[in-house]
């Protein structure tokens, strides 16, 4: 007859697993690791929006009004996608781990509601103001480039589009299950 | 610093134990992932242990850190399926097998099947953590706890004698 005391006690019992003897200093320098991979990526973003800016002034595309429009939609229809990731990724570190496991729920789930949203309304906009971008200075590109690169320009821009459209599916379906789990 | 680096050797000696044993029952037994979810809890433990303000007792708040980071990550992932090495029990030679460790599979099945919130709440209970500290633990109320204690003891035990 098993009753709930044997159950405790083979739970009890059980093969211990030994603390590692340098786990705390381990976990010490993994953080660290974590904390200059986060500099380092923070670098990184500025750089390349520095390099960017200065290639923009450079070529002097600023003359070119209907150019400047098109590349500055583009480039900030990303900008603001990779923002709102940086600040959504924020949000999720900053969830306090440390409240009970009602309160916590109930954060994570108003997280990913949140995320949802963002999916479901900024993405689409987002994407839409890319495209739109770009089809703006496809005439620009027509009469600059030769015929065989400006079909190959068009054809990567597609396929571009459909790996990120697919890539956001993929996305949305694994933070839904995510939410669906919380919410079960 | 080099008082909260003391601090915090510590805390992880005395409840690293504690931390994977209760991160095994949510991963049906997987040691890999259940030391990655333990090394996860601690590096929530070092970056929140300045907050810690003795509200609970510490190893309650470890375990609050612990259900919380065994949830989330579990429920990132896809389905958990019982640990290769417990999985291989049934089919193991004679000498290998053992009747407590057959048991400890079935225990581990058994929470398996529970409800997400249950199986927090029975997993704290094997861990012998009291009542009023596991309704601490999932921010429910004392009676509610002892009614579901109740409850699943009974589910848990049902399953294992199948």
């Amino acid at each position: 007859m098993t009753t709930f005391e044997d159950l405790k006690s083979q739970w009890e019992n059980q093969p211990q697993e030994n603390t590692p003897n340098n786990g705390s200093e381990l976990i010490v320098k993994k953080i660290n690791r974590i904390k200059r991979k986060q500099r380092i990526t923070t670098i990184v973003l500025l750089i390349t929006t520095a390099i960017l800016i200065s290639f923009f002034f450079y070529i002097e595309a600023y003359k070119y009004r209907l150019v400047s429009f098109g590349l500055l939609l583009m480039i900030s229809s990303l900008g603001v996608r990779i923002f709102i990731e940086y600040i959504s990724l924020k949000k999720l570190k900053q969830i306090n781990r440390t409240t009970n496991a009602a309160v916590f729920n109930k954060n994570m789930t108003d997280y990913y509601k949140k995320r949802m949203k963002t999916h479901y309304v900024s993405t689409p906009i987002i994407i839409l103001l890319y495209s739109v971008g770009f089809i703006i200075l496809l005439p620009s590109f027509k009469k600059s480039l030769s015929a065989g690169f400006y079909n190959y320009i068009i054809c990567s821009a597609l396929i571009i589009l459909i790996i990120m459209v697919f890539y956001i599916r993929k996305q949305i379906k694994e933070e839904l299950l995510v939410l669906k789990r919380i919410s079960s | 610093m080099k008082s909260l680096t003391s601090q915090f050797k510590s805390v992880y000696d005395l409840n690293y134990p504690k931390v994977i044993r209760l991160c095994l029952g949510y991963t049906n037994g997987k040691m890999s992932l259940s030391k990655d979810l333990a090394q996860e809890t601690f590096i929530k433990v070092w970056q929140n242990l300045d907050s810690f303000r003795n509200e609970s007792s510490i190893s309650t708040w470890i375990y609050r850190i612990t259900v919380n980071t065994c949830l989330i990550e579990l429920r990132k992932k896809k389905d958990v399926r019982l640990s290769n090495h417990l999985n291989h029990l049934d089919v193991s030679s004679p000498d290998f097998f053992d009747d407590k460790e057959v048991q400890l599979k079935k225990l581990y099945l058994c929470i398996s099947k529970l409800k997400t919130e249950n199986k927090s709440i029975i997993l704290l209970e094997l861990e012998g953590l009291p009542q009023k500290e596991i309704a601490e633990v999932m921010g429910l109320s004392h009676d509610v706890i002892r009614v579901r204690i109740h409850r699943i003891k009974n589910e848990l035990t049902k399953c294992v004698k199948k």
